[in-house]
């Protein structure tokens, strides 16, 4: 394996206020994850997990602290940097799908492309690509709410990988998912992440899920620790 | 205590205070347009009722004549010789008293004590120093020009008691004294002045004639009304003081009905928010409503909720358009003074006052509207499947099945609506009520077509602005369960800005070719009131470049039906073009006009006295009742509507008035018009002080009394369009704060808050075009049936419809800037969408 530090975060903060009541949610994180690996991230509810991967996705900032991803420190970078940066570089899939409802599912993914400024010809080869990698093919011009669940997450992979981001950031991808169907949609991501040589960092409850990844790590008390 | 589930019900309104203050908001203003309506309206109309009752006093009859009133020996022979007591004779007529128009009430004092004790109780300072009746009476029949007026008058004219002035009667300058005054009780009495008959008689030069008689027949005895009656000479007539009244106040009813109509517009508009506000309250609530459900909350106590939820905000918005309402009717109270001053009769009314009745009527429509608006979305929550949470796209697809018969009902109302209108004859009430027929069917019809709209324009959005412009114009048609209603309501409030725009503007254009076609002279001299004197017209036919003249003399008659113009016309050579008639041909008309017993009736005059070329009509002239065959009907757009026109040569033979109030100046080629001006102006200084103008000018007040007229139709359709800007406000906001979770997630994929914002931007732009272009057709049907079916019932006037491109464009223009500007904040707000918030609810 490929040794390169794609991720790292260097004694990141984060806390939040609610009334005078201060939490820290991360507390002096160091950590580093090389390219191309795929990270488990365990935690109670409410540890920070989804912190984390808000401030590796550029979504949040830290309060102290540095968070370099594919070489770029994204704590000091201004909102709009952050967000240029997301969108050529990080890929999202959610718990709840979050398709957008009024695009068909090549839309939804069409949608990453042209924000990525790919070209229509080289979109439509791409969304082909993709969905039959994902096994829906024939199912490019259906809306969000005539497709199962397993269908919509499937969709959110395609969409997340469509732009071949360095990183992708999954949330409980299963969390809304039968047995069977998560366990179909885990082997698919595993292998089109690791068929990209991206990185990916995945949110699960799952021990299971987690004996997967290269590597656990486990988020308690604002702390990060391999597992 | 109130129950917990209605308690979960109001903090999640509280929670969102934003919508819930524009939902207050919406129906506040559009119950606040109703009750200022009403308000104006009612005060005009006390203050018109309070001063007449002053004036009328104990008066159950009055005595009329023709165009220059009852012959004075009438009277002297009724009192007299038959011995009828309870008789007032009255002169009354308008005078200036420091440029202001002020009604002259001459009474004779002795026999006034059992008609109007007001008039011998004026405060009259004694040399002494105390008050004396003695006094008031010895002056007015002593001291020509003492009068008595209301305190409140004197002090607007700027008099106090003994202060001498002038008083200007057809141009005429007179002497006139303060004697005394009236105390606030006599309400109803501003801008009159009350004088002794023969002073009033001199000033408003009818010497030898009243203007009425009053007469006051106890328990209006049967046999004692006959007795009169078969004691008048012909050409007097016996009318009932009250019906008097009613008759003149009736002129503006038409006037009061179609501002009433407007009101209703906006409150209708208003509806339509309050049913947008609930409907989404409904719709973001799916959750916690389907939650009561689980929990044992039945249909009924959930419908109840709702519409108890509703009634309290109609109750509460009510209030505060009350408030509104007399604050702004406050506003519009001048302007409907001024325009039944300017088209009816003369009201003096400074402030409205506020009556039960107004007060119930906000109520009742603030809390009827909020119940009828919230009955339908409250009806539909209750069919909610009571598990926790429902999927926005089977609410849609709910909304979009139910489109096509809603779109269906809506054309069966429109054909409803048509019959209403063909069925309804004459009345102005069932025709209003077809238009908001109208308005409602085809805004029944309006989501459907917006569907269908935003499906088409998809491929176009596609490849102009690519995928998110793509969202943005196909996100309209996907969530009309949430825009569907605020379209609908911006669409009716720019179809009612065409309608009375189209209207006005026809109107307008008519005016103008009438006034270019009438206005033959080159220059007009007269006096607004009164007669010009013969020396004075003869020398100034005789200024030099003045080719010819025409004369005219305006009088009026009356008989039970009410008021209405005499207007006797002296042509010059060759100007019959002037006048357009509607009937025949304009040289059999002519033919006979001076010989013959012939009159022309206006347009108006025909409609409502039902009559047509042909008809004979009997008008009370000098020498008694006369029957005169109706040559032909002509278009007139005079402020005094309705009007019968007479030749010159007839009326000086039946009406034994030889005045003429207006004199038309033919210049020859290339005389100076501001020189004849100037020479009109020497030729009549210290003689008689005329209004002199030029053609041009008065066709340019005319316009202006016109457009001021119409000020308050603008200030009610803008107070509709602000009640739907608020609609397109509260819609995009509820709308935007629905997605956020989906905005958050376009923030996490890339999209910059630039992008977000501008897709929004681009929506709400799309929803005011739609809405715009939605708005033409019905604003133009609307227009149509304004100018063809309303202003035609209401006032009799005939207007060609002319649509000027231009009102169309700047309206569909309008809709895209109102609706740019109410996304202006959603669109900021959905770009600042944190992405973590996305995450966060994961």
């Amino acid at each position: 394996m490929n040794k390169e530090i794609e991720i790292e975060l260097r004694a990141v903060r984060r806390s939040f206020r609610e009334g005078d009541t201060e939490h820290v949610v991360l507390d002096n994180v160091d950590a580093g994850f090389y390219r191309g690996e795929v990270i488990a991230l365990r935690g109670r509810s409410g540890s920070g997990k989804s912190t984390l991967l808000n401030l590796v996705g550029g979504i949040d900032a830290p309060d102290a602290g540095q968070v370099i991803v594919a070489g770029v420190d994204l704590a000091p970078q201004t909102e709009h940097a952050r967000t240029l940066f997301r969108r050529k570089h990080i890929g999202f899939i959610y718990q709840s799908f979050n398709l957008v409802p009024t695009l068909n599912v090549a839309d939804n993914i069409r949608l990453v492309l042209e924000l990525n400024g790919i070209s229509r010809d080289e979109a439509d080869e791409r969304i082909d690509e993709l969905l039959q990698a994902v096994g829906l093919a024939d199912r490019a011009d259906s809306y969000p709410d005539v497709l199962s669940g397993g269908e919509q997450q499937r969709v959110a992979i395609a969409r997340a990988l469509s732009h071949r981001p360095a990183v992708l950031l999954a949330d409980e991808p299963t969390g809304n998912l039968d047995e069977k169907t998560a366990e179909s949609v885990i082997e698919l991501l595993d292998r089109l992440i690791r068929g990209t040589g991206g990185t990916m960092i995945m949110a699960t409850h799952s021990t299971t899920i987690a004996s997967t990844c290269d590597r656990t790590f486990e988020l308690h008390e604002g702390k990060l620790v391999a597992a | 205590m109130i129950p917990v589930s209605y308690q979960a019900s109001f903090r999640y309104l509280l929670r969102h205070p934003w919508q819930l203050a524009l939902s207050l908001l919406g129906i506040a203003i559009g119950v606040a347009v109703i009750v200022a309506v009403d308000l104006a309206n009612a005060s005009a109309r006390k203050a018109f009722l309070m001063s007449m009752d002053q004036v009328t006093g104990e008066a159950t009859h009055q005595l009329v004549g023709g165009t220059r009133g009852v012959p004075e020996d009438v009277y002297a022979r009724l009192r007299v010789d038959h011995g009828v007591r309870s008789l007032a004779p009255i002169v009354d007529g308008s005078v200036e008293i420091h440029d202001t128009v002020v009604e002259v009430l001459g009474v004779d004092l002795f026999a006034e004590q059992e008609i109007r004790a007001f008039t011998s109780e004026a405060s009259v300072p004694t040399d002494t120093g105390e008050q004396s009746q003695q006094n008031l009476f010895r002056a007015f029949l002593t001291e020509p020009g003492s009068v008595t007026m209301s305190a409140a008058t004197a002090a607007e004219l700027g008099l106090r008691l003994g202060d001498a002035f002038t008083v200007v009667a057809g141009g005429i300058e007179h002497r006139g004294t303060l004697l005394g005054t009236y105390g606030g009780e006599h309400g109803g009495l501003d801008n009159i002045i009350v004088t002794d008959i023969a002073t009033a008689q001199a000033w408003l030069g009818q010497a030898g004639w009243l203007s009425r008689i009053d007469a006051r027949i106890v328990g209006d005895d049967p046999e004692v009304v006959e007795r009169l009656e078969s004691l008048l000479p012909d050409g007097v007539r016996l009318l009932t003081a009250a019906g008097r009244t009613q008759a003149t106040a009736a002129m503006s009813q038409a006037f009061m009905t179609n501002l009433t109509a407007m009101s209703l517009l906006a409150l209708l508009v208003g509806i339509f928010l309050i049913f947008n506000s609930v409907s989404f309250s409904v719709l973001q609530r799916r959750g916690l409503i389907a939650v009561l459900r689980a929990l044992g909350v039945t249909r009924g106590r959930l419908f109840l909720m709702l519409l108890t939820e509703a009634a309290v905000l109609g109750l509460m918005a009510g209030i505060v358009g009350i408030v509104l309402g007399i604050f702004l009717g406050e506003q519009l109270l001048l302007l409907v003074s001024r325009s039944i001053n300017d088209l009816y009769f003369r009201v003096s009314v400074t402030e409205v006052s506020v009556d039960t009745l107004s007060i119930a009527k906000g109520v009742i429509a603030g809390v009827g509207a909020a119940l009828v608006a919230a009955a339908a979305p409250a009806v539909e929550a209750t069919t909610y499947e009571p598990r926790l949470a429902m999927a926005r796209s089977s609410l849609e697809r709910r909304a979009g099945r139910s489109l096509p018969y809603i779109a269906l009902a809506g054309a069966a109302t429109i054909v409803f609506s048509v019959l209403v209108l063909l069925i309804s004859g004459r009345d102005l009430v069932a025709g209003l009520a077809a238009v908001f027929l109208l308005i409602l069917g085809f805004a029944s019809c309006v989501p459907l077509a917006v569907r269908w709209a935003s499906k088409a324009l998809s491929p176009l959005a596609q490849s102009v602005g690519g995928t998110t412009m793509r969202m943005a114009v196909s996100g309209i048609g996907a969530s009309l369960s949430r825009t569907a209603v605020a379209i609908v309501a911006l669409a009716i409030a720019i179809s009612a800005t065409i309608g009375v725009s189209v209207m006005v503007d026809s109107f307008r254009g008519s005016v103008q070719e009438w006034l270019e076609q009438t206005l033959q002279a080159d220059v007009y001299a007269g006096v607004q009131r009164g007669a010009m004197r013969p020396d004075l017209i003869e020398d100034l036919a005789n200024i030099d470049g003045v080719s010819a003249v025409s004369t005219s003399r305006r009088t009026w008659i009356e008989d039970e039906s009410g008021r209405t113009q005499l207007l006797a016309i002296r042509m010059a050579p060759g100007a019959y073009a002037g006048t357009e008639l509607l009937d025949g041909a304009p040289e059999d008309v002519w033919t006979g006009w001076e010989s013959d017993d012939v009159v022309l009736v206006s347009e108006p005059y025909a409609y409502q006295h039902r009559v047509t070329a042909g008809d004979v009509i009997t008008l009370p002239t000098a020498r008694g009742d006369r029957r005169f065959r109706v040559a032909s009907r002509y278009q007139s757009y005079d402020i005094n509507a309705s009007a019968v026109m007479i030749s010159r040569a007839n009326y000086d033979r039946y009406f034994e008035d030889d005045g003429v109030d207006t004199l038309g100046l033919y210049l020859s080629t290339g005389t100076d018009v501001d020189g004849v001006i100037e020479s009109i102006k020497t030729i009549s200084q210290g003689r008689q002080r005329l209004r002199v103008d030029s053609n041009a000018k008065i066709r340019n007040l005319s316009l202006e009394i016109f457009d001021q007229t119409f000020v308050i139709t603008d200030v009610l359709y803008w107070l509709a369009t602000g009640v739907a800007f608020i609609g397109i406000l509260a819609a995009m906001l509820a709308l935007q704060l629905e997605r956020a979770r989906e905005f958050g997630m376009l923030r996490a994929l890339g999209m910059t808050p630039r992008q977000v914002g501008s897709m929004v931007t681009v929506q709400t732009s799309v929803i005011g075009l739609l809405s715009g272009l939605a708005a033409v057709p019905l604003g133009v049907v609307m227009a149509w049936v304004l100018i063809k079916v309303i202003n035609r019932r209401a006032f009799g006037w005939q207007i060609d419809m002319a649509i000027e491109p231009g009102i169309l464009v700047s309206a569909v223009a309008f809709a895209v800037g109102v609706s740019l500007l109410a996304g202006i904040y959603p669109a900021w707000r959905a770009g600042r969408n944190r992405p973590a918030i996305v995450m966060r609810e994961e």
